[in-house]
């Protein structure tokens, strides 16, 4: 592939059938290291790691899985609460991340970045940080940093939606088209007001999609930071499936789709309206 | 938006203003919407404004006292770099299932090739969203509650969850292509899998490689904490040092865990840059 494009004159059919040969070989080997890496895979963990005695017969595993099955009715009262403080959870968190967005997407987008050798690493570490660790992750920090409750999980769900956030807007920054920033810049703007005047108007309406779409993501999120302790549908979930209520478990499932599923309308609708 | 700017200026005391009269009031009245509701959360969720500044003070004692000096040498531990093999297969077997689950299923929810509109299309929908509505975690719970501990479950739940994941993006690869090689396949008799292969594949090919790699690199970034429940891999590290409180190793194993993403980041990246140079 790297090699030099020749000319019009140097291609011949031989030129061509030899390329031709050496692409299919290499995509043999390609393939054939993908085949043995998945039989290596499937050796390991499904074949050696797993416990076929205990989980018995296909019979059995259908048996297990057919606990599940059904609604328990007596728990809708006790979702109602749960599902509101997810659903605030999210839209808090998603507040908070989009306000230490503003300073993670300034420095790491490279055209307006204030000092590139320092300004531009940082905030791309803080991108990589955040979408590298798991929600789970950071809630169990923010547990042991400010204890109980929905502060944790709103934490969390800040500083994990941060990393997409932040990158998106730098792209969106750095696509800019540069003629506003120089006419701002040519009647004597200074660089807040290029920053307002130019450059917001025009990743506002890419960077309010990308907003709502990790809102929507972060409903889900948040229906399972209660798991650590940071309140939520998470938490009951949590409570139904140590008591072994496998219907409960059900309950709060089908509970967690329906609110993703208005989220989703609602992120659909909004998203329609801004384009 | 609107184009008051072009009125002539009647008195010198109208001002340019990008929105009209009932845009303004409608606007005014969405964002007092929004911040009485944010003011409502707060009050709801009970959430203590006055310890908020101090928390910051605390994060950072925390971090300096308890988790600072990371204790490398037990990510160098032999065992320890075994479960992260384990864990790049369980993501790389997750991320192929759900890859192969997903042919069948874009190519049933995309809206413009789907074989039928009224039946296969709704229940397409309905697999992939709900794979991609239900967290990664909840469906290791579940799997774990049914199958056991150990990586099995840990593939499927991934496998669920980069059904999702890889449905949604295909779908809309495939609803956004060209439908001229696809009408042309159908005037000349071809049925429904002829035009798959002959006239969709070869437009979406790239970008299916391209959502192919991304999504084993959302998979081994899950594969990191499946474990947490006891679907196998190097979460269940984690949780056993966070349960222990042995501060310096989770603060180790959350390196670890930076390292390998950012490894799996850049290779993924240019696997996809190659990828589209192919195209």
């Amino acid at each position: 592939m790297s090699e030099q494009p020749p000319t019009a004159l140097t291609i011949t059919t031989d030129i061509i059938l030899e390329r031709r040969r050496k692409s299919s070989n290499i995509r043999l080997c390609i393939y054939l290291v993908l085949f043995v890496l998945v039989a290596w895979s499937v050796q390991v963990t499904i074949i050696e790691d797993t416990d076929w005695e205990r989980m018995g017969s296909l019979g059995s595993v259908l048996e297990s899985a057919n606990r599940f099955l059904g609604i328990d009715f007596a728990l809708f009262k006790d979702l109602l609460e749960p599902t509101i403080e997810t659903f605030m959870i999210a839209c808090l968190g998603t507040l908070l991340g989009v306000i230490i967005c503003i300073p993670a997407a300034w420095f790491g987008a490279v055209n307006i970045t204030p000092f590139k050798p320092i300004t531009y690493p940082l905030a791309r570490f803080m991108m990589t940080i955040s979408r590298s660790i798991h929600e789970i992750v950071w809630a169990l920090f923010f547990v042991a940093v400010v204890g109980l409750g929905a502060l944790p999980g709103i934490f969390a769900i800040a500083v994990r939606s941060v990393g997409f956030i932040a990158k998106m807007s730098a792209e969106a920054i750095e696509d800019i088209d540069p003629g506003p920033v120089e006419a701002i810049r040519s009647v004597g703007g200074n660089n807040l007001q290029v920053l307002i005047y130019a450059i917001l108007p025009q990743i506002m309406p890419q960077v309010l999609g990308v907003i709502i779409f990790e809102w929507e993501i972060n409903i889900r999120r948040s229906a399972i930071l209660g798991l650590v302790g940071a309140g939520g549908l998470g938490l009951v979930f949590f409570r139904q499936m140590n008591t072994f209520n496998y219907h409960g478990v059900m309950t709060v499932i089908i509970a967690i789709l329906g609110l993703i599923l208005l989220g989703e309308a609602f992120s659909h609708w909004v998203r329609r309206k801004l384009i | 938006m609107s184009n008051s700017s072009s009125r002539v200026a009647s008195g010198p005391s109208i001002r340019w203003s990008r929105y009209r009269y009932p845009d303004t009031l409608l606007r005014y009245a969405a964002w007092l919407c929004s911040f009485v509701f944010l003011v409502y959360c707060v009050e709801y969720l009970n959430i203590p404004l006055d310890r908020l500044l101090g928390v910051f003070g605390r994060m950072g004692d925390i971090l300096a006292n308890r988790y600072y000096p990371p204790d490398i040498e037990y990510i160098m531990d032999r065992e320890y770099l075994g479960y992260v093999v384990e864990t790049i297969q369980m993501a790389y077997l997750g991320a192929l299932f759900g890859i192969i689950l997903t042919l069948p299923l874009g190519w049933f929810a995309a809206y413009n090739m789907t074989p039928s509109r009224r039946f296969v299309y709704p229940i397409a929908r309905l697999v992939t969203m709900s794979c991609r509505a239900v967290h990664e975690m909840i469906w290791a719970i579940l799997f774990v509650s049914i199958l056991g501990y150990g990586m099995l479950a840990g593939v499927l739940a991934l496998t669920l969850f980069c059904t999702g994941f890889a449905g949604k993006l295909l779908a809309e690869e495939i609803e956004a292509i060209d439908m001229g090689p696809v009408e042309a396949m159908r005037s000349t008799g071809a049925n429904l899998f002829q035009t798959m292969i002959f006239g969709v594949f070869p437009q979406i090919r790239v970008a299916f490689t391209g959502i192919a790699i991304y999504t084993w690199d959302v998979a081994f970034r899950a594969a990191t904490v499946v474990g947490f429940f006891g679907a196998g891999g190097m979460g269940w590290y984690l949780k056993r040092n966070v349960l222990q409180i042995e501060t310096e190793r989770v603060a180790a194993i959350l390196i670890s865990i930076l390292i390998l993403v950012m490894i799996s980041e850049t290779v993924s990246a240019w696997a996809r840059s190659k990828a589209m140079k192919m195209k």
